[in-house]
């Protein structure tokens, strides 16, 4: 599909379907004959028929059309914004944040706040990481400016909770180092492009 | 502006550079000349305040008639040069040579410190190279902590501006390159002393080779408000500027390419008195104490706002104004100006830096005064100057300068200055008085008394013989001396006899300031108020007294610098309580702020009327100074008038002398993290065997009523029977030692 059709800003021309509604009543008389028409024909056991029909399906053969809301959740969009995930390196489980600072530079409500520190290692260690929720408009910047990949939008989209800080604190978004095998690359913004491996130079450290 | 390199001939020139005409001065290198006309060319190793390196080659010209390219850091322009900065061929040369600088260069941009800052980063920008075209076999380059700095060899870009600074600026001679082509690397000679001065090397670090380890990983250079000010320790006044972030100072830079700052001044910066608020109670019993109190006393910890303010109260209430240290430095100065015929000293640091012989007296330089000491050995390195130390103690950080030292004992200072004034001014025509008082010295007794022989005061009156270009400093061992007097009279002679570049180096803090501000008395009567001393009533910006006063990072206001001149100094963390200035508007002497005193400083002292705001405060683009405004030297009466020499009251066994440890000065520098300093009595083995002490016993002894509890330690490096005792960890009375620095050990050990 082109894009064409959605440029296209003349309402008038396009094809759109007219559904066949069938005349209103006008007078007094047709609306009584209508209301009488409806009454003797039984419409309403089709419509109790139909919810019968569902309600067998559900109880016997086990197929409903309702999700059962907290207890299910229907899928969402890869590419859906809602509470950040850190991610870590699957090789050595360390997380991947190298601390740089753009995402709290970048971050437009300014919710974002990092520390950093010079580890015993000799490396930069993220010392303190918290992310406003009460502020953050889930915009995706800190994931798009993240050369990392290291934060990420995540499919946590329900945002109650009795404390904010329950969202904010950096452990609780990094993925379980025991449920590491569950990690999932992110498809979303800010993402590797489809053809990342196109773009891919060799380094000049290869020899 | 390096005129160090420049032997300037004065003769004026005129080149031609991008088709521009310039007059100028025979002596200047191409590029120094093309920076005084804002002729922009690129450079990665210049640093202006040290000889050129000449390592990147970034700064070539082609010059008309001359075959390649030349260095324009180097190469002195002639008279009707005609000079090219930029062509196509010197694009291409400079886009090679940073071709050359990223080889291998980690691409760690997003964690390193000086991204946003770096040179590399944004000549690589300037010049388009896009990827890293070469390569090299890489080798194993392990980070390095070197105590207050680290270095990470695989960053470093070998511009030897470190090595350089470290040689000619401050003088620790820790850095050295180790050469070996692709693999040299810098290395720390002497990563045992830990010298907080390689945060100087640190600061001219182009990439993030070499960065202060508090520093390191902790924020990103970009997101720091930078607050010029200048630094409050010693008297120096150094120019810094905070680097602040969520009301946090994360670091101290200075404007490294003109300036120079201790270790003090770049680590010393978290004093600040924090989480204070109005209580107005205390506040309510301060009003009362300076309604019922005869005195004010207070340390040199303080601004010359605040130094007026106190003269002001002092002016409306009579209250006599206490500060010992300034008071002696008044005296001495006032000494000092009725033989000079002029208010304040001739020299200054440049000064101190061009020239050829210079004497040292009274101060232990590298402890006392760091920047002079800099200076110094900047002169020692481009001129080679003889540097005479005397003093009674030997300092082996100063052994790579000092060419002579002459030693003299303790309390000897008037003998030895009379000895070295006569020796110096044999020669010179004086007036008569003068002349028939250095005539009457009994040298022999003098000399025998101080110890310093006649032979080696000769030596150094011979090394002067051939030479010009004399700079005396004087330490504040004579301020509190008992004769101090007496001999700031006999070293002025040398001033205006023999024309000395001369430089009283000023006691810690602004004692300056306050020496020209405050009608000081000399001691305290009836009900006394103390600011940052104890006292009846305690103001203290450590936030241990009965009222919280701001510390000098938390107040603006300007500071006088023991280069002459009044720097302005900024807010870089907030504060909360009152200040001096609500209690003196309490008290009937109303300006709404502490800075409206600034253009009230008194005239007659040399100070100029210019209102805070109107202070500028910048170098410009060839390193000549717009901070503040250099102050008037005044007229004074002239009364060269001697007295005998007293006699010598020597120091018999063992002796302590107050000197805190390098990089601290006060109660404040000891609430500094990044300053560590343990603090004993370090004393040589000699003194442990006169005083039969043991290494690590502690003892107890007083000195101007201070309760000393320390241990002693032994420090096989020094000779003689004098200790070094610090007073910097002794909070607010440490400003009570007033008394001369060298004093006799009267002790008990601990526990018994």
């Amino acid at each position: 599909m082109g894009l064409e059709q959605f440029k296209n800003r003349n309402v008038g021309t396009q094809n759109y379907k007219t559904l066949d509604v069938g005349v209103s009543p006008q007078t007094g008389m047709e609306r009584f004959k209508q209301v009488a028409k409806r009454t003797v024909k039984g419409e309403l056991f089709v419509g109790l028929g139909v919810v019968m029909k569902a309600m067998v399906k559900a109880l016997f053969a086990d197929d409903m059309h309702t999700v059962k809301y907290p207890f299910e959740k229907m899928p969402i969009s890869p590419r859906y914004r809602a509470i950040h995930d850190m991610l870590r390196l699957l090789e050595s489980g360390h997380y991947r944040c190298i601390g740089c600072g753009l995402c709290e530079k970048i971050c437009i409500s300014n919710c974002i706040t990092m520390d950093t520190r010079y580890d015993e290692n000799q490396r930069k260690e993220v010392s303190e990481y918290t992310i406003n929720f009460g502020r953050c408009i889930f915009c995706g910047y800190c994931a798009e400016v993240c050369p990392e990949l290291a934060i990420v939008h995540g499919q946590r989209y329900e945002t109650a909770s009795e404390q904010r800080a329950s969202f904010s604190i950096f452990e609780d978004m990094l993925s379980p180092v025991d449920q590491l095998n569950l990690q999932q690359e992110y498809q979303g913004f800010g993402a590797v492009s489809p053809n990342a491996d196109e773009n891919i130079k060799q380094t000049p450290l290869a020899y | 502006m390096s005129q160090h390199n420049s032997i300037n001939k004065g003769k004026a020139i005129t080149v031609t550079i991008d088709g521009q005409k310039i007059q100028s001065t025979f002596g200047k290198t191409i590029l120094e000349i093309a920076r005084e006309h804002e002729v922009y060319i690129p450079t990665m190793c210049y640093l202006t305040k040290v000889q050129p390196i000449g390592a990147c080659r970034m700064c070539v010209v082609e010059v008309e008639g001359v075959e390649g390219m030349i260095l324009s850091c180097q190469e002195k322009a002639t008279d009707g040069a005609v000079i090219r900065t930029n062509n196509q061929a010197l694009h291409q040369e400079r886009q090679n040579i940073m071709k050359l600088y990223n080889v291998n260069h980690p691409l760690e941009c997003g964690v390193c410190d000086k991204s946003g800052e770096c040179d590399l980063q944004n000549k690589t920008m300037e010049f388009g190279v896009a990827e890293q075209a070469f390569t090299a076999r890489d080798q194993h380059r392990p980070i390095e902590n070197w105590g207050y700095v680290s270095y990470d060899p695989s960053l470093c870009i070998m511009c030897e501006k470190c090595v350089r600074v470290s040689t000619e600026i401050t003088g620790d001679e820790a850095l050295k390159v180790k050469f070996g082509g692709y693999g040299s690397t810098i290395v720390n000679t002497k990563p045992e002393q830990n010298y907080a001065s390689l945060g100087e090397a640190a600061a001219v670090c182009p990439v993030g080779a070499l960065v202060d380890t508090s520093f390191k990983y902790t924020t990103n250079a970009w997101e720091l408000e930078k607050i010029p000010s200048a630094c409050p320790h010693c008297g120096g006044g150094c120019q810094m500027t905070y680097e602040v972030k969520n009301n946090k100072i994360y670091r101290v830079t200075n404007a490294y390419e003109f300036t120079n700052l201790c270790g003090a001044g770049r680590y010393g910066f978290d004093y600040a008195n924090e989480g204070v608020t109005q209580d107005k109670e205390a506040f309510s019993h301060a009003i009362e104490a300076f309604q019922t109190a005869k005195s004010i006393h207070f340390s040199s910890q303080i601004s010359n706002e605040e130094a007026m303010i106190l003269q002001t109260l002092k002016q409306t209430k009579g209250y006599r104004l206490i500060s010992h240290e300034a008071r002696a430095y008044q005296k001495f100065m006032d000494a000092y100006s009725s033989v000079t015929g002029k208010s304040l000293y001739s020299g200054s640091l440049e000064e101190i830096a061009q020239s050829r012989v210079i004497i040292v007296m009274g101060s232990r330089l590298n402890d006392d005064a760091p920047s002079v000491k800099y200076h110094i050995n900047m002169a020692s390195k481009w001129h080679r100057a003889r540097v005479a130390y005397m003093h009674p103690i030997e300092d082996r950080e100063l052994s790579g300068i000092v060419t002579q030292f002459i030693k003299y004992e303790a309390g000897s200072e008037e003998g030895v200055a009379a000895l070295l004034v006569s020796e110096l001014l044999q020669a010179v025509e004086l007036p008569k008085g003068v002349r028939s008082f250095l005539d009457d010295l009994d040298i022999g007794n003098l000399s025998a008394e101080s110890n310093v022989g006649e032979e080696e005061l000769e030596m150094l009156s011979n090394s002067l013989q051939k030479k010009s270009g004399f700079s005396l400093v004087i330490g504040s061992d004579l301020y509190a001396h008992p004769q101090a007097e007496q001999i700031a009279k006999i070293l002025a002679l040398l001033e205006t006899f023999a024309d000395f570049n001369v430089v009283c180096v000023p006691p810690a803090g602004n004692a300056m300031g306050i020496s020209l501000i405050c009608d000081l008395d000399d001691e305290a009567e009836g009900y006394t108020v103390g600011y940052n001393v104890p006292a009846d009533f305690t103001l203290s910006a450590l936030g241990d007294g009965d009222l919280d006063m701001p510390a000098m990072n938390q107040q603006e206001g300007t500071l006088t610098t023991l280069n002459k001149r009044v720097v302005p100094m900024h807010v870089a963390l907030p504060y909360g309580g009152y200040t001096l200035n609500d209690i003196a508007n309490a008290l009937g002497v109303v300006e709404e702020y502490t800075i409206d005193y600034t253009p009230l400083l008194p005239q007659e002292r040399g100070f100029q009327s210019v209102a805070f705001d109107d202070l500028p405060d910048y170098f410009d683009s060839v390193g000549r100074e717009y901070r503040g405004y250099p102050l008037r030297r005044i007229k004074a009466s002239v009364d060269r008038k001697f007295e005998e020499i007293t006699e010598i009251d020597g120091f018999d066994g063992a002796v302590v002398y107050q000197c805190n440890p390098t990089e601290q000065f006060s109660a404040f520098t000891a609430k500094c993290d990044a300053l560590k300093s343990e603090s004993f009595l370090v004393g040589s083995e000699q003194f442990a065997t006169a005083t039969k002490l043991q290494d690590g016993e502690q003892i107890i002894y007083t000195i101007d009523g201070v309760v000393f509890d320390r241990v002693f330690k032994i420090d096989t490096s020094m000779k003689g029977t004098i200790a070094l005792n610090p007073t910097y960890d002794k909070g607010l009375s440490g400003a009570l030692l007033s008394s001369y620095r060298f004093s006799r050990l009267d002790f008990k050990r601990a526990g018994r």
